[in-house]
């Protein structure tokens, strides 16, 4: 069984904020990804699972456009984005965090903030050399703003501190928070619990949950963490070996013997 | 002896430009230009030729600032399809097909005769002397508009994201920035210091021949950032002076060491900027930043 | 000006020839592409190094050419093992930046040791002096046939290398999949010291060939590095046959422009080609790494 049956999201809901359809992804003759297929309605909680090597990252970097996709195309907010480049999805507001952070590390943890906004002006060359006022207006907005979001992820401690010095767990919080700098409509999280304590796994749920019941953002997450990430999305997605073997909701679909075997030591 | 400090002095500070170019390239941003020497060339002879049919100075030394800026637009756009180390290896062949040309074309550059008489600055001061001072001035000048604009410009919003880019630009990338506008501006930012650079030195030294511009030059701007710490502009003032300080002193040691000839020494300064570059790579790496990839 | 089918194929034979003899430095840039993945700067000095050292061997031990030849390579393998014993070994985790900067410390390191204690002086190798042949104005130096049959010799025994012996399989599996290489147990140690013992004969007879064909002088290797480093991307990155195929191509496109720009221009050729490759098709001919974005 590959993607020759709808997934259940797209039955509950027709119109999908971001859909993958037959997505394929060859590498060197060798299917990485074969004809995979899911979506994610508006302010929906998607979960992605399957054992190393099924292609659950690669997936990420074709959805968010580091790899282009053999066969196969993904829309997002109705617009086709399957050839557009990645820049170009994050601005319809599509974003995504990275399995191994990628903070800005000589940057400050603010400044990391500050840098992910948009800032019209103040990211042209002229505004160096002229214009410092409304830069300074513009950047006085965003420093309110890098506040609250630094304040909503429990970074204030830090937030003066090189974004390189964090812990795994706050570098993580770090590339969450400067997604939302970019308001983003859906995040793609690549195992946001990877390396990280339990206790900082618990509070990182329960900020993608707040973000979700007050800000209607959707979230597509990848992780083994399956204990968390069972009690936390709506919809879960089982991949093997560059397919979707199951989707469903999260109990049904890992209790399905395929789902078992496939996934034979995995913390379920 | 004054007359020496200040002469030295004036290398000194047109090192500097070079190196805060190359600082806001490398250091800032994370591209790496082995061709500095290029731009430093083309400023170079654009302002002595402007000036040897007639020009004044102060429009030379515009004309050559541009065009070295407008020079680096198609290395610039090279450096957004290039790998680090290919962008390297081509701006390394740049610079050489730069000083070829130079070489060649004679009936505009005179070749390797090299191009004499070249108008010095605050000529009407007379030789040496106050001219000198005068001529350092402005290069003071010139330096600390350099600096404060390159201090301003790291915490500047524009800074910011010139320096994410160097710390990783995929993740820029997933923020909805192109990374690719702003590296062509900073390439033709720092590509017009340096021409701006050779501007001053052509109207100092008031002779010019290729072999002024060979890539060993590159090589002492590089390890000038290098010494003086790689992304920060103080150090690029530090390491221009420490390199200096290493330029002449090896011409001072010749005195000290019997039967070397300055051929030798020439010998040995290269030996030293080769160690130099091994050995920072090898035990200073954060002395080289870098970008994650 | 008129050009002639007799001039045409001259500049075929010289421009083949020349390639042939560039094949040499650029396998041993290839060679260390594909496996040890950094474009290495040294290599023209290595080959400079082993061509002063096989003037040295035939200066002191009588004329005979082989024997100078055998010095060259030894001197080659010698310097090339150090270098990566000393530098590159400890750079192996790092990025490509990192040893492309230590190599042109090597580089420089290298020259400024050669020239110091060997002088500037060009040298020839004494051979004996034979007369061109002549087939009706196509003209033909029986030196030049020697050097080219050299060179052709040294890539059959380099191919039986990588492709009969196991060490060579052992290099071949290393480029191809370094990960794999090593889970399938393939102790890089061995492999890659017989690498760069490898690269310093390649760049030794290259050195040595192109000392007989012309001069031995300290700017032979440099002046050859970004040909070489051209016919490489011409050819594919990691690709012996696409380096030949590369450096002959590479060497007749550049005979073939000479009536055009002069002989001085040649490295621009071979420059202006290297852009046009790596902006319209950066795998090469042969290659299956990336140089572009």
């Amino acid at each position: 069984m590959s993607g020759a049956a709808k997934p259940q999201a797209l039955v509950d809901h027709p119109a999908a904020l971001l859909a993958a359809t037959g997505v394929t992804k060859r590498f060197g003759g060798f299917d990485v990804l074969d004809d995979v297929s899911f979506e994610v309605g508006a302010g929906r909680l998607v979960g992605i699972v399957g054992t190393n090597g099924a292609g659950k990252s690669t997936l990420f970097a074709v959805v968010s456009g580091q790899l282009d996709a053999d066969a196969g195309n993904v829309t997002f907010a109705g617009t086709d984005i399957t050839r557009l480049a990645p820049q170009r999805r994050a601005r319809l507001g599509l974003g995504r965090t990275f399995q191994v952070p990628r903070e800005f590390g000589h940057l400050t943890v603010r400044d990391n903030f500050l840098v992910a906004a948009r800032c019209e002006y103040g990211e042209t060359l002229r505004s160096v050399f002229g214009g410092w006022p409304r830069v300074r207006r513009e950047q006085k907005a965003l420093r309110e703003r890098a506040s609250e979001w630094i304040e909503f992820l429990g970074l204030t401690r830090v937030a003066g501190e090189l974004a390189g010095s964090l812990s795994g767990g706050q570098k993580k919080l770090l590339e969450l928070g400067r997604m939302l700098m970019t308001e983003p409509q859906c995040i793609l999280l690549d195992e946001p619990f990877a390396g990280v304590n339990p206790v900082l796994v618990d509070e990182i749920s329960q900020r993608i949950r707040d973000l979700n019941a007050t800000r209607g953002i959707a979230f597509v997450v990848i992780e083994h963490h399956l204990t968390a990430l069972k009690a936390l999305v709506q919809h879960l997605y089982v991949m093997d070996r560059g397919r979707v073997i199951a989707d469903g909701d999260p109990m049904s679909v890992l209790a399905q013997p395929r789902v078992l075997e496939a996934y034979m030591g995995g913390v379920i | 002896m004054t007359a020496y400090l200040v002469a030295v002095g004036i290398v000194a500070l047109i090192y500097m430009l070079l190196t805060i170019g190359l600082n806001l390239q490398y250091g800032y941003t994370g591209l790496i230009n082995f061709g500095v020497v290029a731009f430093f060339a083309i400023g170079a002879y654009t302002s002595a030729l402007l000036t040897l049919h007639g020009w004044w100075l102060v429009p030379a030394f515009v004309v050559a600032t541009i065009l070295g800026a407008l020079v680096a637009y198609p290395i610039g756009l090279l450096s957004l399809r290039l790998s680090d180390e290919y962008l390297a290896v081509v701006t390394l062949g740049f610079s050489e097909v730069v000083r070829i040309v130079i070489q060649q074309e004679e009936w505009l550059t005179k070749g390797v005769q090299g191009l004499p008489g070249i108008r010095r600055m605050f000529a009407f001061m007379g030789v040496g002397g106050y001219a000198d001072v005068a001529i350092l001035g402005v290069l003071v000048a010139c330096n600390m508009a350099a600096i404060g604009l390159m201090l301003h410009l790291v915490r500047s919003p524009y800074g910011r994201l010139i320096q994410a880019i160097r710390d990783d630009e995929i993740a820029v990338e997933a923020m909805g920035k192109d990374p690719r506008r702003l590296k062509v501006q900073v390439f033709m930012l720092g590509a017009g210091i340096a021409g701006l650079a050779g501007a001053f030195y052509a109207h100092f030294i008031t002779y010019l021949s290729p072999d002024q511009f060979l890539p060993l030059v590159t090589f002492y701007v590089w390890i000038a950032m290098i010494i003086g710490g790689t992304g920060r502009t103080t150090g690029a003032v530090a390491g221009s002076l420490l390199l200096l300080v290493f330029l002449e002193g090896s011409r001072f040691a010749r005195d000290f060491v019997p039967g070397v000839s300055e051929v030798q020494m020439a010998s040995v300064r290269l030996a030293l900027v080769g160690l130099a570059l091994i050995l920072f790579t090898l035990y200073r790496p954060q002395g080289m930043m870098g970008s994650r990839k | 000006m008129t050009i002639t089918l007799v001039d045409v194929v001259n500049l075929l034979i010289n421009g083949s020839i020349d390639g042939l003899l560039i094949a040499l430095p650029t396998l041993a840039l290839t060679l260390v592409m594909g496996i040890a993945r950094f474009p290495n700067a040294a290599t023209g000095d290595y080959m400079t190094v082993s061509a002063y050292a096989g003037i040295g061997v035939q200066a002191l031990g009588g004329a005979s050419i082989l024997l100078a030849g055998l010095g060259a390579i030894a001197a080659g393998a010698a310097i090339s093992v150090l270098f990566y014993l000393w530098v590159f070994r400890a750079l192996r985790g790092r990025a490509p930046v990192a040893s492309l900067v230590a190599s042109i410390g090597v580089a420089f390191f290298a020259r400024s040791m050669l020239t110091l204690f060997a002088g500037h002086d060009q040298h020839t190798f004494s051979i004996p002096l034979v007369r061109a042949w002549n087939f009706g104005g196509i003209r033909v130096l029986p030196t030049d046939l020697y050097v080219a049959g050299v060179a052709l010799l040294v890539m059959l025994l380099l191919f039986a290398l990588l492709h009969l012996t196991p060490i060579g399989r052992q290099m071949r599996a290393i480029a191809d999949n370094p990960d794999l290489a090593r889970a399938c147990g393939i102790r890089s140690g061995r492999v890659l010291l017989t690498l760069w013992a490898t690269v310093g004969a390649l760049c030794a007879l290259g050195g040595m060939m192109f000392g007989i064909k012309a001069v031995v002088s300290p700017e032979l290797g440099w002046e050859l590095l970004i040909p070489a480093f051209a016919a490489m991307i011409v050819g594919g990155i990691g690709s012996p046959i696409g380096a030949v195929a590369g450096a002959v191509l590479l060497g007749i496109a550049s005979e073939l422009s000479v009536p055009f720009v002069g002989p001085s221009y040649k490295i621009a050729v071979a420059f202006v080609l290297l852009l046009l490759v790596l902006l319209l098709r950066p795998r090469g001919l042969f290659g299956k790494a990336i140089a572009a974005r």
